[in-house]
């Protein structure tokens, strides 16, 4: 077996008394994308940071591309940070022209999607355009690795959309993909995922086996709002989505007796990505 | 209302950078400045030459503080000790009456020792030397120059730097396969080079504007101006190290700016200040940067005159500019330090 791009094997960082990851094993192999799911704070971004070499590890080992982390390895990889990177006092075509010459690579030419900004100051332009040029810039030198954190964070679905094809089209390339999300949609677009919570990887697999384990069941009734506090008050897991309330890992007996006489039907559903990231959360919790 | 002041003084109690400025630096500003506020000079280094040396001497007013007495030394010594600044008065008594030579480059000490000698009538002809109408604007602008050196230097280039670190894009560059010198120098040699224009620029306008003389050597001034950007450089680096914010950085560069132009000698005579205050400011980048300008500039001062202030300002410069590269390279490539480190162990 080929030696992948990312092993982190019993990776720890602690600031002080503060352990933001706390032993994550984790692996990336060419052309594969590999999600790294959960909540702010989980500890995704820290994980990254030593992934990149910028953060040294507390414990734990780390190699990219089979080597500690080290400028030779970044060269090879393409990384798109939350806050973009970009220089907003640059144009669209300055910022390309800088990270070229950084990487050493050719030219790489504006996306067309960004063309008619080519010549306008990049913190002038929407998010979903710098999103894209944030794109353009990781993948100009040809890597072997993309890092994404956040890719698609504030983006509209049809940008959202683009992006994730440009991403498929690495991966399908032979390029692995590590990728931040908490969106659902994300998540079902990875080969792999690792759910991670308060530092610790939780869960692990493919969204199946993330999601599985956990149950949920749709509390139809007029009388929503009560149904909610009667469910949360009786301390089961509650969620809603408009004014659909939804159960997350409790029975029906238990639902049943957490409503008391309010008059409801009960259907057990597909749990979402979000729901099981919560139960998950309480378990670890 | 009353919940509103109260969250401000809670926000305040907890930004100690702020709390500093508003309590600290007042009391600092006011016990150290307050010494060091003193327009009047009220003991002067003097020497006194010539056959008639011993008796000028003795009866010389308590003001002037008689180093030197000597009877074999020639006027040609006098203007050599005034040239390397060994001296601010020298009374040469080979003359008659007795000439006394005055440093005008040190104006508020030329002023008073030119006062002392006008109460002693015609005993006395007095001759000020290199700013002989003791213009303000032959002083002041030589030392500005140093003053906005050290505005750039530290001010511009810490904002400069700590945006890099705002907006998220020095993560950016450590990623990038750039070496720490690489970003550096790059980052650092647009300001060094607006810094050097800069100079020039007043430089140039001192001479025409004010009329300041440049007596000295351009090349020597050039060398001096250089080691002291190195020195507000790294200040302004090192700034950028210790802040999150612009307006962090702001603050700290602001620490780093008052107590240079209050101590330096620029504005207050160094000579007027008690001891323990002067000490301060001959600790300052600053103060050596205002006496090489002024010599070169007013008395054509040479490097034998003022390899002093070049070899405290060269040391400064390799510490400061040391100090502030690796903390800036420990922010670039953490993983190469934490390597270094393991190796070591």
């Amino acid at each position: 077996m080929t030696e992948p791009l990312i092993r982190a094997t019993g990776v720890t960082r602690r600031f002080g008394d503060f352990t933001a990851v706390d032993d994550v094993s984790l692996t990336v192999g060419p052309g594969e994308i590999v999600g790294l799911l959960g909540a702010n704070g989980a500890g995704k971004t820290t994980l990254i940071r030593m992934i990149l070499g910028l953060l040294p590890p507390t414990e734990g080992a780390l190699a990219l591309f089979g080597e500690p982390p080290s400028r030779e390895g970044r060269a090879r990889l393409g990384y798109v940070p939350q806050g973009l990177g970009l220089w907003d006092d640059l144009t669209v075509a300055e910022n390309l022209a800088f990270v070229d010459e950084a990487f050493r690579s050719r030219a790489t030419a504006v996306p067309d999607a960004l063309a008619d900004s080519r010549d306008r100051l990049v913190g002038g332009i929407g998010l979903g355009r710098q999103r894209q040029l944030a794109f353009a810039a990781a993948l100009g030198h040809g890597p072997e690795l993309l890092v994404l954190d956040e890719p698609t964070s504030g983006v509209d679905p049809l940008s959202r959309a683009r992006l994730w094809d440009t991403v498929h089209d690495s991966a399908d390339a032979g390029v692995g993909v590590l990728v931040t999300t908490h969106y659902m949609q994300e998540a079902e677009q990875c080969d792999r995922l690792v759910l991670m919570s308060q530092g610790v990887a939780v869960a692990e697999g493919q969204l199946g086996d993330i999601t599985g384990g956990t149950t949920a069941l749709a509390v139809r009734t007029d009388r929503w709002q009560d149904a909610f506090a009667a469910l949360d008050d009786a301390g089961v897991l509650v969620m809603l989505s408009g004014t659909h309330v939804r159960a997350v890992d409790a029975d029906e007996e238990r639902v049943r007796a957490a409503l008391g006489g309010l008059a409801a039907t009960l259907e057990p559903v597909t749990p979402t990505l979000e729901e099981a990231m919560v139960a998950r959360e309480r378990t670890a919790g | 209302m009353k919940a509103m002041i109260l969250k401000e003084f809670r926000e305040l109690r907890r930004d100690r950078r702020t709390m500093a400025m508003l309590i600290i630096l007042p009391i600092v500003l006011l016990t150290i400045f307050g010494y060091a506020a003193n327009f009047t000079v009220d003991s002067i280094p003097t020497r006194v030459i010539g056959p008639g040396a011993e008796q000028v001497a003795a009866n010389a007013p308590d003001l002037f503080d008689i180093g030197e007495v000597d009877t074999d030394a020639t006027t040609d010594d006098a203007l050599t000790w005034m040239q390397d600044n060994d001296t601010e008065v020298v009374i040469d008594t080979t003359t008659q009456p007795p000439t006394a030579y005055i440093d005008g480059a040190s104006l508020f000490t030329a002023q008073s020792a030119s006062a002392a000698f006008g109460r002693m009538g015609d005993q006395v002809q007095v001759d000020i030397l290199y700013n002989p109408d003791l213009d303000t604007s032959w002083v002041m602008v030589p030392a500005l120059i140093g003053l906005i050196l050290t505005f750039i230097g530290t001010i511009i280039t810490s904002i400069g730097l700590v945006k890099e670190r705002q907006t998220g894009t020095l993560e950016q560059l450590a990623v990038m396969p750039l070496k720490p010198a690489d970003v550096i120098v790059g980052k650092i040699a647009p300001y060094f080079l607006l810094a050097s224009f800069d100079m020039l620029v007043v430089t140039l306008l001192g001479v025409w504007i004010f009329d300041v003389p440049f007596n000295g050597n351009p090349w020597l001034f050039a060398l001096g101006a250089g080691i002291f950007l190195f020195v507000v450089l790294g200040l302004g680096v090192l700034i950028s190290t210790a802040s999150q914010t612009q307006a962090q950085a702001i603050q700290l560069a602001i620490m780093m700016l008052l107590p240079q132009i209050l101590l330096s000698g620029f504005i207050f005579p160094l000579d007027a200040m008690p001891t323990a205050i002067a000490a301060i400011g001959r600790c300052l980048p600053l103060t050596y940067f205002v006496e090489i300008a002024q010599g070169i500039f007013l008395r054509g001062a040479g490097i034998e005159a003022l390899w002093l202030p070049y070899v405290v300002l060269t040391g400064m410069a390799l510490f400061v500019f040391t100090a502030a590269v690796l903390r800036f390279r420990r922010d670039l490539a953490p993983s190469a330090h934490h390597r270094a480190k393991a190796k070591a162990a």
